[in-house]
């Protein structure tokens, strides 16, 4: 870094610039400290090595320790950007490292500092299980010589073999299995049945897709309710014939959709001529519109996919199928019946966190991911947290190509084609990133009419991704992928065994194509991040048709009537690259504002959250609840107390903790609800925020009471015994959904609704 | 509310919340103040006691009453807050005639943060050219109706040359333009309220005791408790309405599956009744502004017919042609400007969209329609009341025989924001208050 450029640095800093980074000066200070005890760490024996590693105390001593560590269990000697990455890490920062650049093995050095600064357990949070059973089976070795144990967590782990792994010293989970834990563990009813112990420190792995992407995204804890089935299986047939724009409409932004009246006319009729708005047939009515909302927005293959009789969703970010995630309120069985799927059971939430609270209950938070500084302000703004750019260890010397845009969807197909046509003649290996599954398959078939062999990977055979990937750099090899390629895998020129390296070297390396522009820059440049990797050479180039749904979607105007082209149907004019980038800019303000929006009424909820689980704490620890029944009801619980001493205060807190679970639940209802309308309040000159306090807190302070009385009730009504054992509310698999977001003021401020309407008459004056 | 700030008080954070913001009034209201370089203080003070012996309403009371007294006294922060609003209307309104703009805005934050940016230097460039204005007036006398010519503002003869005083004058107002909106931004971001409102509402509020003790000194200790308790009356009765709404009921029928209902009591649209709020009256009273502009081309002691005409009737606030207009301009501008910011198809078809309904009425047409007919209905009312509040200090004039109090403080305008503010505020700090409250909860 230029005198120059670390001067501009720190004037942003020290004015709170967006676009800052941490000073790595100070980092690399340490580096020849680390240098110096290398030597004494290689004279020591493997145990004597262990018994040093547990009585170091200095970031120096620690990262020399962990370098040589990985020496002897992995033969690989961390490298100095490696280093200044874990230093990083220790200090509490997001560590931008380019891919390749050995992350994992960084994150396990930090996760042992972090244990020796006394800031364990340590919990790895992955993006996934299999990443999560990877990276912990990959870095025991290592941890075994610096005296830790180390264990891992994924979706079939039995509940004692959680409660091992979290006991270990450090833990690798996929974000959702963590959190799933942390819910099940707030809903015990016995002390015992915990498996994770209090949150310390989190260093998560893919920070900016699980911190900033995957935030919003509540994970739920269901229980069933018994639904009734049919209304979704017979709205399912009645929309099933219903088309776009005569019977439907699709708003804009394809988030939501709604019956035109004709539509509305052709659902009643056969329906058995009933009127939906009537106040009997609200269920009916809810019912159709579910069925609507999965028949006209959610797309086979593109939103999920179907497999072994069930209906699996596709993560937009990652293009990987989700896993237990499900749709919300009844969508998840319109779709299954949408399918011809029998539907699942319809779940009440038990208990909800959005990974951004559930991250927040950690003290110590850092992270490491390969796409960081574009989300900088945003890590700041939720999470404190900073961003230490880190060096790669040899420059990267891929080339990334400027876009290539075109008109219709079917031209940039053929020149995707043409462009790998070209590659795959010389030997070149070539990666293709689509949008979607759909995608990814129809481009398939062209290459194999072009008589080109490739490999598809999406999410639908997800489970040979790992040997796909590996051969991706194979000379001549061509991989069509979702996105799904764009995280966590590491493409090796040559193939796994890299036998033709310095053959496909010579070609420029791996090539990788963009089938389109994603959501967001981070995802591309994840998806270019697959070629280039450890100064290998590589190229790139995204291909654009203004087709594309993130161009229709979000800049549609901002494209002239005629753009300038060539005749291969190439754009080359300069206001269309700016509506390409425009779109995109739009797509990720719409990302950040819900993203904001969620988590600011969500705070309010979780510090709900937060006292009610300090109360059930209470509950669950000690006899509050007995000596309150003891109060309420003298002569009842004397009489339980003569029966059996221990009687008394196990019956009281089943039914306390009952009851608080269960109000709890309603509580959440009530406020989804008020949620989903609240945005209309702003019509009268009211912030929705503020309202929607006003009603979650007095609802809240509600509730203790309530609690109380119904436990009291509940004890009052029923006869105990020695046998009692608390009633069968057994709650079933847990399972994560994603909501449904309402823009918090759809109609815009008074003054924005003056100028629109000045506008409209400005604008309908000019057609006169 | 009391309490409310009370135990605001008790929270640490909105306690230092509610101490920046008042630290923020403390250097408004100092820089307000504090007379701009070559400015002489005293000959300000002569003339403004002239003014006040006079019964002269000057055409410039209106934004003197915005900036708290600071404008007619060439104060640093003489213009106020109010170049930062007409930026701001005015970027919103380029956004509907450039497309650049609109896109940046369609960019969320990132876009946002570019056209705030816009906004600030077109503040600037509005205060230079308002500061000059003001300067150049205050230099001709015009400022004061040509009525303290004999006391120049900005006197000659300091021995530095004019024209280096007049450059200063302009640099000093424009520098305290963009201070202020600093401190405007500052309240939203770290204080309480939003900032232009609270700050509008603090000039206001420094009015009123100097217009206040001006009544007891001319018309006795008797008639100025009486109006006190009148302006007390009013607010009462300003607050109970402002507060009033009729609320109609929506459910979601998208996620009731499975789940028991709410019964739709907390989700509603609140249609106010006084759903325009405080700009029919800015509207109505800015155009009742035009014949008084008019006046100023022509000499005061000079007018023939017509203009005599235009004075008596269309100036004099005490005149019933001048009160009737006013009442019927503020009617029209009520229903004129529910009918533009509440419009019931685009509500309606929000509604439709996130398959939300009225219990008992189908969506789209019939819904629009609806609340078209509830909401001209409750607009009545409103109107009238707005009305109201408005030419009540016409009729103080009449009774107080005196024309000064033209926008004094107690009036129909200044009360309106000031309660619109002062409701919004606490609003505000109830609803943080509210979230703040679990510490210690639930022992």
């Amino acid at each position: 870094m230029g005198v120059m450029q670390r001067l501009k640095n720190r004037t942003q800093r020290f004015l709170q610039r967006p676009g800052t980074t941490v000073d790595l000066a100070p980092l690399q200070k340490v580096l020849p400290e680390i240098e110096a005890l290398e030597d004494e760490f290689k004279e020591l024996d493997d145990a004597a090595l262990t018994e040093r590693a547990a009585e170091a105390t200095r970031v120096a001593e620690i990262a020399a320790l962990g370098r040589e560590a990985a020496r002897r269990a992995l033969d690989e000697r961390p490298y100095d950007v490696q280093l200044l990455g874990v230093l990083a890490m220790l200090g509490g920062s997001v560590a931008e490292m380019a891919t390749g650049e050995g992350k994992t093995l960084t994150a396990a050095i930090a996760a042992y500092g972090h244990v020796r600064s006394g800031n364990g357990p340590v919990h790895v949070l992955t993006v996934n299980d299999y990443l999560a059973r990877r990276d912990a089976e990959w870095m025991e070795p290592v941890y075994k010589l610096l005296g830790l144990s180390v264990g891992w967590v994924t979706e079939s782990s039995s509940p004692e073999e959680r409660r091992a792994a979290y006991a270990c010293d450090v833990t690798y989970a996929s974000v959702s299995e963590a959190g799933f834990d942390y819910l099940r563990d707030q809903l015990v009813t016995d002390i015992d049945d915990r498996v994770q112990r209090a949150p310390a420190t989190a260093i998560v792995d893919e920070a900016d897709s699980i911190l900033i992407d995957e935030a919003r995204v509540p994970m739920v804890l269901a229980g069933a309710v018994a639904g009734e089935q049919d209304p979704v299986h017979v709205a399912a047939g009645v929309v099933r014939g219903l088309r776009s724009g005569r019977h439907y409409e699709i708003a804009d932004d394809g988030r939501s959709v709604a019956f035109t009246t004709k539509g509305l006319e052709v659902v009643e009729r056969k329906l058995g001529g009933i009127d939906l708005y009537d106040d009997e047939h609200v269920e009916q009515l809810s019912a159709v519109n579910v069925a609507l909302h999965a028949h006209a927005l959610l797309h086979r293959d593109v939103d999920y996919i179907v497999r072994n009789g069930a209906v699996e969703l596709v993560d937009e970010m990652r293009g990987r199928v989700a896993q237990r995630r499900r749709w919300p309120d009844g969508l998840q069985a319109a779709v299954e019946a949408k399918e011809g799927l029998d539907a699942t059971a319809e779940g009440e939430v038990l208990g909800t966190i959005t990974v951004q609270a559930y991250i927040a209950l950690y003290p110590t938070v850092c992270g490491m991911t390969a796409t960081a500084v574009l989300v900088g302000e945003q890590l700041r703004e939720y999470f404190k947290l900073e961003v230490a750019v880190i060096p790669p260890n040899t420059p990267c010397i891929r080339v990334d190509e400027a876009d290539r845009i075109y008109a219709t969807r079917q031209e940039k197909e053929d020149a995707l084609v043409a462009e790998i046509t070209l590659s795959h003649e010389k030997g070149r290996p070539v990666l293709v990133g689509t949008l979607d599954v759909k995608e990814s398959e129809s481009l398939a078939k062209a290459l194999d009419e072009a008589g080109i062999p490739c490999s598809v990977l999406n999410a639908k055979n997800d489970d040979e991704e790992a040997a796909i990937i590996a051969e991706a750099g194979k000379f001549g090899a061509v991989t069509v992928s979702t996105q799904m390629a764009g995280r966590g895998v590491d493409i090796r020129l040559g193939g796994s065994d890299q036998s033709d390296r310095e053959r496909v070297a010579e070609l420029g390396g791996l090539y990788v194509l963009g089938g389109g522009r994603h959501h967001s820059r981070r995802v591309d440049d994840q998806l270019r991040g697959r070629a280039g990797r450890q100064g290998d050479p590589g190229a790139s180039t995204f291909f654009v048709s203004l087709e594309d749904d993130l161009i229709q979607r979000n800049a549609p105007d901002a494209i002239p009537a005629s753009p300038r082209m060539n005749f291969d149907g190439l754009v080359t004019d300069e206001q269309v690259d700016y509506a390409v980038e425009h779109a995109q800019r739009v797509s990720e303000g719409v990302q950040h504002e819900i993203h904001r929006n969620t988590w600011r009424y969500s705070v309010v909820i979780e510090q709900q959250r937060k006292a009610l689980s300090e109360r059930r704490e209470r509950v669950l620890t000690t006899d509050v609840a007995a000596e309150m029944l003891e109060k309420r009801e003298p002569e009842k619980a004397e009489e339980l107390k003569e029966l059996d001493e221990d009687l008394l205060p196990r019956v009281a807190r089943s039914i306390a903790l009952f009851h608080i679970d269960r109000l709890w639940a309603e509580h959440l209802a009530e406020l989804s609800e008020v949620r989903e309308g609240v945005h209309l309040r702003a019509l009268g000159r009211l912030d929705p925020l503020d309202e929607f306090h006003r009603a979650a807190v007095p609802a809240f302070n509600a509730l203790v009471p309530a609690i109380e009385e119904r436990t009291v009730e509940t004890f009052e009504e029923n006869e105990f015994d020695e046998n009692w054992t608390p009633d069968d509310n057994t709650l079933v698999r847990p399972s994560a959904t994603w909501t449904y977001l309402v823009h918090d003021n759809p109609f815009g401020s008074e003054l924005d609704r003056l100028i629109a309407a000045v506008g409209r008459r400005l604008s309908s004056g000019g057609n006169n | 509310m009391l309490s409310a700030f009370l135990s605001a008080f008790r929270t640490p954070d909105l306690r230092k919340k509610l101490l920046f913001t008042v630290g923020i009034i403390a250097i408004y209201r100092l820089g307000a103040t504090l007379p701009s370089p070559g400015v002489s203080y005293g000959n300000v003070q002569k003339c403004m006691d002239l003014m006040a012996t006079n019964n002269a309403g000057g055409v410039f009371n209106l934004l003197n009453l915005f900036s708290g007294g600071a404008l007619l006294s060439l104060s640093v922060f003489a213009l106020g807050i109010m170049p930062y609003i007409t930026a701001s209307i005015i970027l919103q309104l380029l956004t509907v005639v450039i497309p650049r703009l609109e896109q940046l805005r369609k960019e969320g934050q990132a876009g946002q943060a570019k056209i705030t940016q816009y906004t600030r230097y077109l503040t600037l460039g509005l205060g230079v050219l308002q500061a000059s204005a003001f300067v150049a007036l205050a230099r001709s006398g015009q400022l004061f109706n040509n009525m303290c010519d004999q006391f120049p503002i900005v006197p000659d003869g300091t021995g530095i040359p004019t024209w280096v005083t007049l450059v200063a004058l302009v640099i000093t107002m424009t520098a305290g333009t963009g201070v202020v909106m600093w401190l405007g931004e500052l309240i939203t971001d770290r204080g309480v309220g939003n900032g232009m409102s609270v700050l509008i509402f603090t000039s206001i509020m420094a009015r009123l005791p100097s217009e206040g003790w001006q009544i007891k000194i001319s018309q006795g200790w008797w008639k100025f408790f009486l109006v006190i308790a009148l302006v007390l009356l009013i607010i009462f009765f300003v607050v109970f309405i402002e507060q009033a709404q009729r609320r109609i009921p929506v459910q979601y029928a998208k996620r009731m599956i499975g789940r028991r209902m709410y019964g739709g009591t907390s989700t509603y649209i609140p249609l106010k009744v006084n759903q325009a709020g405080v700009i029919p009256v800015i509207f109505g009273s800015s155009l009742l502004y035009l014949p008084a502009l008019l006046l100023q081309f022509y000499d005061r002691n000079n007018l023939n017919g017509w203009q005599s005409w235009i004075q008596n009737n269309l100036v004099d606030p005490t005149s019933y042609i001048y009160i009737t207009l006013y009442f019927l301009l503020i009617i029209f501008f009520t229903y004129f400007y529910v009918s533009i910011t509440f419009n019931p198809t685009e509500v309606a078809d929000n509604m439709k969209k996130y398959g939300g309904f009225v219990p008992g009425i189908r969506p789209g047409k019939p819904t629009a329609e609806y609340l078209d007919y509830i909401l001209s209905r409750i607009t009545l009312p409103g109107a009238l009341y707005l009305g109201v509040i408005s030419i009540l200090p016409s009729f103080f004039f009449i009774w107080l025989d005196r024309q000064q109090y033209m926008n004094f403080p107690f009036g129909g305008t200044a009360v309106l924001i000031m309660v619109g503010v002062g409701l919004e505020t606490v609003k505000q700090i109830e609803s943080q208050l509210m979230q703040r409250n679990y510490e210690g909860f639930l022992r």
